[in-house]
């Protein structure tokens, strides 16, 4: 396309957003609502992520060996786990090392540890990359060779997780209804404004302008309407949001449960992203869908 | 130019447009179509157009046989007709310069031959001084007056029209007929589908009679010629 058609189109784009002004508005307030809606879930769901890979980090198990374990197995004890399926880090913890944290922890009273030095075994702290696998993989490591017990954390954080889950994906089957809805909703108000111009259209068609003409200046319509709803959107939520996590983290309740809410920065380019797909996707393909009928002339 | 061999148009509902339909316009002929109402005129223009499908026969644009064009070329067929009707079509919010720039862009012209060409179209049909003014302003006249610069403005080998007066006084009616023919006068096809008898007589150009779809009478002369 050369320069000057190209302009010529975007520059009706803008001029038909301005033009209609009642319908833009429209299509501008829902593409608004679905975006903070979506925003909001979407803060929900990076929360919860955040949240579940903490606890699915912090949630180490430990496995000690057998006293005296010789260098050669321990070696290899350590490649077998880090192998595993759903192992993310593996960590040795050697007799010295045990007994120096044992130390420090009752490190007024160091009589008590008079003669225990050799009690302790060396160990591996394991760091799960997907707790679910937490069961499997304790079962196969308790079967290697050298292996004596397994320390467990507790049994409530599995629960955890599967509530975690449960919310993770109820989430997202909504920000795909909230999709759809809106794309239903957009693709509504611009066949409006194209029903409203079909005359115009029909002109268009008789002086010769080919489909891809007539479409482009609704697209670039859609277009704009997307990104400056996008813009508009990601004030608000960032606002929203600082202000509902500055309340959240106040309250006694967060705090009891040590739980951090994710930086609204962390998320911003995510959102960016999203926005841009949503708004110029909401934009072209809802014109696309609207203008679909009134080419046939 | 434009040529019909054995042409019908039977629509959906039954009702027949044109019949059996044979004729040929050569470059630089001045046609009128006339007939009673309900008598295929219109139809016979929507097949030049491609705005209608014909459903028996074929026809030839430019020794282009356009009975099968595909629908995306359809637009390129019409950029060679300059297409004026009797309800004008101009584009409500586009001022009269913008309306026939509007087809130029369409066709992609450069800015340059856009600047040269609109104005100079505007003085042809009379409108230089309501360059800036939009449709709503005009009279019935002068927006007929900025469909034909429109219909123009791309040099097209052809005008096509459709009652292009039925929606003017008298007065009015002859002048836009004056400005076709002046049109005419310098190499541009013209067929005009009218009612306006008085006028048809007074020109003495060639004359295509319809009835009921059939062509009756296809002759030089006034409007009630017969064969
Ligand atoms: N889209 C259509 N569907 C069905 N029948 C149609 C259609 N368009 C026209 N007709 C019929 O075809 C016949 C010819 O119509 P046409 O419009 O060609 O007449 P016309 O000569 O232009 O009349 P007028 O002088 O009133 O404009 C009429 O009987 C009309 O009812
Ligand atoms: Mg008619």
């Amino acid at each position: 396309m050369k320069y000057n058609i190209f302009s010529y189109l975007i520059g009706e784009g803008f001029k038909n957003t301005m033009k209609n002004k009642k319908s833009t508005f429209a299509a501008l307030s829902i593409m608004i609502a679905t975006m903070i809606i979506f925003g909001v879930f979407l803060a929900i769901i990076e929360n919860i992520d955040s949240f579940l890979t903490e606890l699915e980090h912090s949630q180490a198990i430990q496995v000690f060996m057998t006293v005296d374990t010789p260098q050669e197995q321990i070696d290899k004890l350590r490649n077998d786990i880090s192998n595993l399926d759903g192992v993310n880090s593996v960590q040795f913890v050697s007799e010295e090392d045990a007994v120096n944290i044992m130390k420090d922890y009752f490190e007024n009273n160091e009589k008590l540890l008079a003669g225990v030095e050799d009690i302790f075994p060396p160990s591996f702290l394991v760091n799960f990359s997907d707790l679910t696998k937490s069961e499997e993989v304790q079962s196969q490591i308790i079967n290697m060779e050298g292996v004596s017990t397994i320390q467990n954390s507790n049994e409530t954080t599995s629960a955890l997780l599967g509530v975690g889950n449960a919310i993770r994906l109820i989430s997202a089957i909504i920000l795909v209804f909230l999709i759809v809805v809106s794309l239903f909703i957009i693709s509504n108000t611009i066949k409006l404004t194209v029903h409203a111009r079909r005359k115009e259209i029909s002109i268009m068609k008789y002086v010769g302008a080919t489909n891809a003409f007539i479409r482009w200046p609704f697209v670039v319509e859609g277009i704009i309407i997307g990104v400056v709803a996008a813009a508009i959107s990601l004030l608000a939520i960032g606002l929203l949001y600082n202000w509902a996590s500055t309340q959240l983290m106040s309250s006694v309740l967060m705090q009891r449960l040590g739980i951090i809410l994710v930086n609204f920065t962390d998320m911003f380019s995510m959102l960016v992203v999203v926005y841009a797909i949503l708004g110029i996707g909401m934009g072209v393909v809802g014109s696309m869908i609207s203008m679909k009928k009134y080419l046939e002339v | 130019m434009i040529e019909f061999k054995n042409v019908s148009k039977v629509y959906k509902t039954g009702t027949v447009g044109v019949k059996n339909a044979n004729f040929v316009i050569d470059k630089g002929e001045f046609v009128f179509l006339v007939g009673a109402s309900g008598s295929g005129k219109s139809t016979l223009i929507k097949l030049i157009l491609k705005e209608e499908d014909a459903t028996e026969g074929k026809i030839l644009i430019n020794r282009k046989d356009i009975t099968h064009l595909k629908q995306s070329r359809v637009p390129y067929l019409r950029r060679s007709m300059g297409v004026v009707f009797q309800d004008f079509r101009l584009l409500p919010d586009k001022t009269v310069y913008d309306n026939v720039a509007f087809a130029m862009y369409i066709v992609n012209a450069t800015p340059k031959h856009i600047r040269r060409q609109v104005p100079m179209l505007l003085s042809l049909v009379g409108l230089s001084n309501k360059a800036k003014v939009y449709p709503h302003e005009l009279s019935g006249g002068e927006q007929q007056r900025v469909a034909l610069a429109r219909a123009l403005v791309n040099n097209p080998s052809m005008i096509i029209a459709d009652e292009p007066t039925g929606n003017l006084d008298p007065e009015t009616a002859w002048e836009i007929m004056s400005l076709l023919n002046d049109i005419n006068l310098r190499g541009t096809t013209v067929v005009v589908a009218t009612h306006a008898k008085d006028i048809v007589d007074f020109m003495k150009k060639r004359v295509i009679k319809l009835e009921n779809g059939f062509i009756v009478s296809d002759k030089k002369g006034g409007y009630d010629s017969e064969i």
